[in-house]
């Protein structure tokens, strides 16, 4: 099953296009075929016509990269050759007011080689939205409607089966947080039986954009009626992921937009859930929203994943499940996004203590739901009986529901082990309790 | 005029197949033939009718009579009916057991019509079409029965909200899932060359047949409800014929009620007069007339025996009409001369003169409900009364 992503904005063309170059990076250097052909059933179409002819040569040629016949690979190593190669194009629509940023995303994706947007699936115009969330929803939105609509619908037709759509989008801009909403309906009215996981940034607290808690505001609060479920993440907390984990000087939001597609890639590639009966889920879309955000006054989801560390220092580094995992309960119960740092000393309150619901028990981050996604080697050994304790859910959700497992055998963007957790939790209550304070506090002061 | 009648008369016939070619693929069996319907229309004998069967099984099958009902009065046919009628709402005088005498056929017919007016054929046909097809889902379960003081726990209100959305969301990826291995199996059947007996999707030819055979029961069901459908107008004209025929014959029997009534005097000698009248009857010929019984009109060999008229004679007049009118099952039979004398002039007389009393007695009645209604509509304040 297929999955259409709709870039909007630029903060969205810009995450959707490092998402698809893990993902297409991961699939290929992938061991297992049905891995890599789910993968890339999931987020790619094949053109084998009109390919690029590409001249392989051996020194020069991506590592992994091979024909889909082997023995014509073997052969033509020693021989330089001119291929028709199947383009792989990425099933996504961008859209953005301004030609800039797509332009460069689809620039930065032929430059790839493996992969690529399609010609005619982008929409742009001249002018931005100009930060004003009630311009792109109310009238920009409106306006380039059909366009849109248009574009999605064709990216449907080339699905043989849809999953549902994912609309990658900031909260603090004009575009992706105004358009983005209108389109979000849109893409509700038209496919009303398709999932819709919104994926959701959230700027820097000291925010870039002096309108962006009303922009926020306003985006979550349609959104949480229109969407299937609201996947956040912030930029604070991975600013904090690449300064001191992965230990870079000057982080730029291509770093920032790196480690968020590596998470959300780490959620969306193909694993074995357990309703899938040992092969590649179908619908992770569904799969999710089903495990997590079942409650329609719940929706919010943060992710985590564990490892994260500069790409040269994974050489040396061994990994082992109950550490990781020990690790990514404890980021969990802390609320911590990252190794570096962790509290151990919060605990989850014992069961003879009242459950209190209040922020600050101790620091302590209850959650409605967890899913927890296991990659790479030995994953059917790995234990994972911290997160089965009752003591971090709520009371009125055993854990048996609550807690959800996926694994995969394939090791996913070069880490031998890798898990990531998306949970319903009390996380993001935080910022979002800043956020609505400081619009209010803007809005009451005018 | 004769053309016209056979026309018609041919139409109905027709009509009325139809419905029984209806009722027959409803599984209503065993149908009486449309020229049992005809008959019944003038009146046959109520007893061994296979309309006491067919009334029955309507009854049964479209829910209006329970099992349990029927399990009880198994034996007695007239009392199911009886009871299946009442409970739909046809209150006629035969079900409460009087006028007994007067019960016919076309009682039952007239049951008959009220039932398809009642709309029964369309409950059996939604029953059977649930039955043979096996394409449709079936309806959904009873919503379970809460009670008025349900304590409103938080928690296990969000729990059930969380379920409900669970279920929702399983419900949509199933739908997607049916809608890919849809579209892979339409794919595969459509490439594939092999026409072979294969089973598909794990059934055996047995039922296939069976799937077939139903499937046919359906059309032919469906097929005749729309014949039927088409006729029905002319069915229900003719239904009214029958109905008239019915207030005819209640219209004389309750004139004629009445004029004895007002000769109150005859009564006392009517079990001696019944006997005298009925020995000479006997050796009477036996006129099978024309069991049309549209009128009670007197044969008229029977005003060759006039002899001055008298209250008594009247009255034998009367009585023997009545018995009659109350024995029309007899047909034929009932055309056996009344001995008795006939002054049909001076019964006329009677007949008028009773005829404007009770006209009398509605024009009063009337008048007496106007006044009440004026008195009504000016009690009302603001409202203005419509007559249509």
């Amino acid at each position: 099953m297929s999955v259409v992503t709709v870039q909007l904005g630029q903060c969205g063309n810009q995450v959707g296009q490092e998402l698809f170059d893990v993902i297409s990076s991961d699939a290929q250097d992938g061991q297992r075929k049905t891995y890599s052909s789910v993968s890339r059933e999931r987020f790619f179409r094949q053109t084998s016509q009109g390919g690029k002819k590409m001249r392989y040569n051996k020194n020069k040629a991506p590592r992994g990269f091979y024909y889909d016949c082997c023995y014509v690979g073997k052969v033509l190593k020693y021989f330089f050759f001119f291929l028709r190669v199947p383009d792989f194009e990425a099933r996504a629509v961008l859209v953005d007011m301004e030609p800039k940023v797509i332009n460069h995303s689809m620039n930065r994706a032929a430059k790839s080689g493996r992969w690529r947007y399609a010609e005619a699936s982008h929409f742009s115009q001249k002018q931005g939205s100009g930060n004003n969330w009630a311009n792109g929803f109310r009238v920009l939105g409106p306006r380039h409607r059909d366009a849109v609509e248009e574009l999605v619908r064709r990216e449907v037709e080339h699905c043989d089966v849809l999953a549902g759509f994912i609309p990658m989008m900031s909260v603090a801009g004009g575009t992706g947080s105004g358009v983005g909403t209108f389109v979000t309906q849109c893409l509700r009215d038209v496919y009303p039986s398709s999932f819709v996981l919104n994926h959701l940034t959230w700027p820097y607290g000291t925010g870039e954009v002096i309108v962006q808690n009303y922009n926020s505001v306003l985006t979550l609060a349609h959104l949480y009626q229109l969407s299937d479920a609201l996947l956040v993440h912030e930029n604070d907390a991975v600013h904090r992921i690449c300064s001191q984990q992965l230990n870079l000087k000057q982080i730029s939001f291509g770093d920032l937009n790196r480690v968020i597609a590596h998470q959300l890639a780490g959620v969306l590639q193909p694993a074995l859930t357990p309703d899938s009966c040992g092969a590649y889920s179908g619908n992770p879309l569904g799969e999710l929203v089903s495990a997590l955000a079942c409650h329609p006054e719940y929706k919010l989801l943060s992710a985590c994943s564990i490892p994260q560390m500069a790409s040269a220092s994974i050489a040396f580094s061994t990994f082992s499940w109950p550490a990781l995992l020990k690790h990514l309960r404890q980021m969990l119960i802390a609320n911590t996004k990252m190794e570096e740092g962790i509290d151990w000393q919060v605990r989850p309150p014992p069961a003879s203590a009242g459950r209190t619901s209040s922020l600050t028990a101790g620091g302590f981050n209850a959650s409605l739901a967890n899913l927890l996604i296991l990659r790479g080697k030995d994953v059917y050994s790995a234990e994972t009986g911290g997160f089965e304790d009752p003591a971090i859910y709520t009371s009125w959700l055993p854990p048996a529901e609550a807690l959800s497992l996926w694994k995969s055998p394939v090791p996913f963007d070069k880490y031998e082990k890798s898990a990531t957790l998306v949970s319903n939790s009390q996380a993001l209550l935080r910022p979002l309790d800043d956020m609505v304070r400081k619009a209010w506090n803007m809005f009451a002061s005018r | 005029m004769q053309r016209s009648k056979a026309a018609a008369g041919v139409e109905v016939k027709r009509v009325i197949g139809a419905l029984c070619r209806l009722l027959a693929a409803l599984g209503l069996d065993p149908v009486p033939a449309p020229e049992a319907f005809r008959r019944a229309k003038f009146g046959g004998r109520p007893e061994g009718d296979p309309f006491w069967q067919l009334l029955s099984s309507i009854l049964h099958m479209s829910g209006i009579i329970s099992s349990e009902t029927s399990s009880q009065l198994r034996g007695e046919l007239r009392k199911l009916v009886a009871a299946g009628l009442w409970q739909s709402g046809y209150h006629a005088d035969w079900i409460y057991g009087a006028d007994a005498g007067s019960f016919c056929s076309r009682d039952l017919l007239l049951a008959l019509g009220w039932l398809l007016a009642k709309g029964v054929l369309e409950t059996l046909l939604a029953g059977r079409v649930e039955q043979l097809d096996q394409t449709l889902l079936s309806s959904a379960p009873e919503k379970p029965e809460f009670s008025a003081d349900l304590e409103l726990d938080a928690a296990s209100l969000r729990r059930l909200q969380w379920l409900m959305g669970h279920l929702r969301h399983r419900g949509r990826t199933l739908l997607s899932t049916i809608g890919a291995r849809t579209r892979a199996l339409h794919e595969v059947l459509s490439s594939s060359q092999v026409c072979s007996a294969a089973p598909s999707a794990g059934r055996s030819s047995a039922a296939l047949t069976e799937d077939c055979f139903s499937l046919q029961q359906l059309c032919e069901l469906l097929d005749a409800y729309v014949s039927w459908k088409q006729v029905e107008k002319v069915f229900w004209t003719w239904m009214d014929s029958v109905a008239d025929r019915r207030l005819c014959d209640l219209r004389d029997r309750t004139s004629s009620q009445g004029v004895s009534h007002s000769l109150g005097a005859c009564h006392q000698g009517k079990q001696r007069l019944e006997e005298m009248l009925r020995g000479p009857a006997q050796q009477q010929d036996v006129k099978s007339g024309d069991a049309d019984w549209a009128v009670a009109s007197l044969p008229p060999s029977l005003s060759s025996r006039l002899s001055a008229p008298s209250v008594h004679q009247m009255c034998r007049a009367r009585l023997q009409a009545e018995q009659r009118l109350r024995r029309p099952s007899e047909g034929p039979h009932g055309g056996a001369a009344a001995p008795g004398e006939l002054p049909a002039p001076q019964a006329a007389q009677l007949l008028l003169q009773a005829e404007t009393e009770l006209l009398q007695r509605r024009d009063r009645r009337r008048l007496a409900n106007r006044k009440q209604l004026q008195g009504l509509m000016g009690s009302l304040d603001q409202q203005v009364f419509i007559a249509l």
